[in-house]
């Protein structure tokens, strides 16, 4: 049993801080840096987990006020069983893709600083999950990006180099767009502590007032930052073009967890603050049907043009790349259907799409050790090589399309059903459609790559692959395991999400954790109204909103 | 006073843009350092107007927010600065010096790999590190793995 977990937050932030420094004096001694690396990620998953176990079935919220002082001052970390079940997925990814990087990585690369650097990407990714106010999202995100950035040059050869600009220069730009909007935001609201803005939203909506005019640009800004990081519609294009020319389990790591960081910070931002939901019987603001609106469309083209993309290519890491982005339109699509169902969906679906993906990366770089290339013309006769890769492959392939018993089915399910609920049928069926392709884009690499005859395989005999890149499939095996184990035990995982959705859609519980009990007494927020209403006051913000 | 900042923010912006959107690396590094300094100021915009007018009619600067300093115990605000602005653009401006160290870093090993500073010269197809450099660094590494 764990006595006080809000002490144990901070653990999440400094355990990878304290690795990324001890592996940084032993850079040179491989295995040291290894065993570091291992315990240090191993720690953090079984901490997570256990977390997770203590926070989804009472729902409960732990906060930790950084030096005690308290949250609108301070600087607040807040785990609930969203964060609880996203640090627990990236861990398990970079865990993954770490055992795998044992046998594949360039020993020259991995001198050159891989362990430090992926600790402290992984402390970037944790903070982000944790933190309570928008300008340390923004550290955090700075942190996670700069050992991205340096992740991405390692081994420096002239393609990396070329594609790094794209990937460093777009972000530098909406990481200074995100300090100006998070400037912005403190000059108009007075805080920069999302449950603090959360509660003014909240008591401007129960008075029946609008937000000033600026706050709606404040939230297209931010939906903006977060969209280019998570790969949304427009701003999505830096993205197929980096992640193929890294090392497989760089790209199988990025693949896993970058984009999904900005999904998270619009999961978490958008339904407490920008598009939060009214009290019943008051309309919703020209804001939130603004920015719903925009989410909605984004999500209708991030998911379908993406897998138009994927369906073209004939490059294995092209084509995973650029399904990362369809399926971030999955999550988006959670995110614009915003109930409670959705949001849970949307919760289950980034857990198993962060193991899926890197698994299907990592799976690419054996079949490439086989081959010799990722390019689809040249591979073929895999299964017949390699049994077992063909199994782990399949199955983590079956799990990205969504057959139903493995595990991209259930977040699938939940996410199109409710908006299908919701009225958003168009999105819905988009959404089957980009399941369809999506099978047949896997499937095109599996016959391609496995079934199909094929030229005869170049690079090494089958038995030197096997025993070389031991570590390699280590790592694979137990991404996908734990693919397999999202997928049957699926109704344990969904408990987990459910209390996820609920919070995150009805963000009383938020509010109050972080603010404590007296701050709430003027809010009335969505499910405290249950009562019928006296007649001239069901629509107060119309009355007041034709005053001036 | 936040004209003054606002027409500074919009021209720094506009020059880092245009630095940005050039060919040459050396621009884009000067731009994104100027689009850092732009996102500061308008951070320092948002702290209110620097000036305040006391009861005697006399237009001075806001005092720095020290306990003890304020002329008006019961509106603080009214003559102190507000420090949490300038907090943030502290951090802000520790991380782009970070930002900025990576890129002139990147910069070099780019200059060292393609020999040109242009992005157009990038060749489409992989040469790999320059031969020179790649046994450079191959005996740093047999060094470091020999000690």
């Amino acid at each position: 049993m764990i006595p006080d977990l809000a002490n144990l937050i901070v653990f999440f932030c400094l355990l990878p801080l304290c690795t990324a420094l001890l592996s940084v004096t032993v850079v040179n001694n491989r295995w040291a840096s290894r065993i570091v690396g291992l315990l240090g990620l191993t720690t953090t998953f079984t901490t997570a987990v256990v977390c997770l176990t203590q926070l989804a079935p009472t729902g409960h919220i732990a906060v930790t006020q950084l030096g005690g002082w308290s949250a609108p001052y301070g600087i607040t970390l807040v785990m609930d069983s969203f964060s609880a079940l996203l640090i627990a997925a990236a861990s398990a990814v970079a865990l993954g893709a770490y055992v795998h990087s044992f046998s594949t990585l360039d020993p020259r690369v991995e001198r050159r600083y891989f362990h430090p650097l992926i600790h402290m990407l992984i402390f970037g990714v944790n903070l982000s999950f944790l933190t309570g106010d928008l300008f340390n999202l923004f550290v955090a995100f700075e942190i996670m990006l700069m050992s991205s950035y340096a992740l991405l040059c390692l081994g420096a050869s002239d393609q990396q180099l070329r594609h790094a600009y794209k990937y460093v220069l777009l972000n530098i730009l909406a990481s200074t767009i995100f300090l100006m909007t998070a400037g912005m935001t403190y000059g108009m609201l007075g805080t920069l502590n999302l449950a603090d803005m959360a509660r003014i939203v909240a008591e401007n909506q129960a008075a029946g007032k609008d937000m000033p005019a600026g706050f709606t640009a404040l939230g297209v800004m931010f939906l903006f930052v977060f969209g280019l990081k998570g790969a949304f519609f427009p701003l999505w294009f830096w993205l197929p073009d980096t992640y193929w020319t890294l090392p497989i389990a760089i790209s199988g790591l990025f693949g896993g967890l970058l984009t999904k960081v900005g999904v998270y910070a619009i999961a978490r931002t958008f339904p407490l603050i920008f598009a939060q939901a009214p009290p019943t019987g008051i309309e919703p603001s020209d804001m939130r049907v603004l920015i719903m609106t925009l989410i909605a469309a984004s999500a209708a083209f991030t998911m379908f043009l993406a897998v138009l993309g994927a369906v073209s290519q004939h490059h294995v890491r092209r084509i995973l790349s650029i399904h990362v982005i369809s399926q971030v339109g999955y999550m988006v699509f959670g995110i614009a259907v915003m109930t409670g169902q959705a949001l849970a969906g949307c919760a289950f679906y980034m857990v198993q799409h962060m193991v899926v993906k890197c698994s299907l990366f990592l799976c690419c770089g054996l079949m490439e050790k086989h081959a010799g290339t990722d390019d689809l013309d040249k591979l073929g006769s895999l299964l017949k090589r390699d049994l077992g890769l063909g199994v782990l492959f399949f199955v983590a392939a079956m799990s990205l399309v969504g057959l139903p018993p493995l595990s991209g089915f259930f977040g699938k399910m939940v996410i199109i059903q409710s908006g299908w609920d919701q009225g958003l049928w168009w999105l819905a069926i988009l959404g089957l459609l980009t399941g369809a392709l999506t099978l047949l884009s896997m499937l095109k690499i599996w016959s391609y790559g496995f079934w199909n005859p094929g030229p005869a395989p170049t690079a090494e005999p089958a038995e030197t692959v096997r025993s070389g890149n031991r570590a390699a499939y280590i790592g694979t095996g137990m991404l996908v395991g734990l693919a397999l184990f999202l997928g049957f035990c699926a109704p344990v995982v969904y408990e987990a999400a459910f209390t996820a959705g609920r919070q995150l859609y009805n963000p009383t519980d938020y509010v109050q954790a972080v603010l404590g009990e007296q701050q709430l007494e003027n809010i009335k927020w969505r499910d405290t109204i249950t009562a019928p209403v006296d007649p001239p006051q069901t629509d107060p913000s119309l009355a007041l909103r034709s005053e001036p | 006073m936040t004209l003054v900042t606002a027409i500074c923010v919009a021209v720094t912006a506009a020059v880092s843009i245009y630095l940005l959107l050039s060919r040459e690396l050396k621009g884009i590094a000067m731009g994104t350092f100027l689009i850092g300094h732009a996102a500061n100021l308008s951070i320092l915009a948002m702290s209110g107007e620097p000036v305040y007018t006391n009861e005697q009619g006399e237009t001075t600067l806001k005092l720095p927010p020290i306990l003890g300093y304020g002329e008006d115990p019961a509106n603080p605000l009214a003559t102190m600065v507000d420090p949490l602005p300038q907090a943030l653009i502290l951090t802000a401006i520790v991380i782009s010096f970070g930002v900025m160290g990576f890129l002139l870093a990147l910069i070099v090993a780019t200059g060292r790999v393609t020999g040109s500073l242009d992005l157009d010269e990038f060749d489409d197809d992989p040469k790999g590190l320059h031969p020179e450099d790649a046994e450079h660094i191959e005996q740093n590494d047999s060094e470091a793995a020999s000690s």
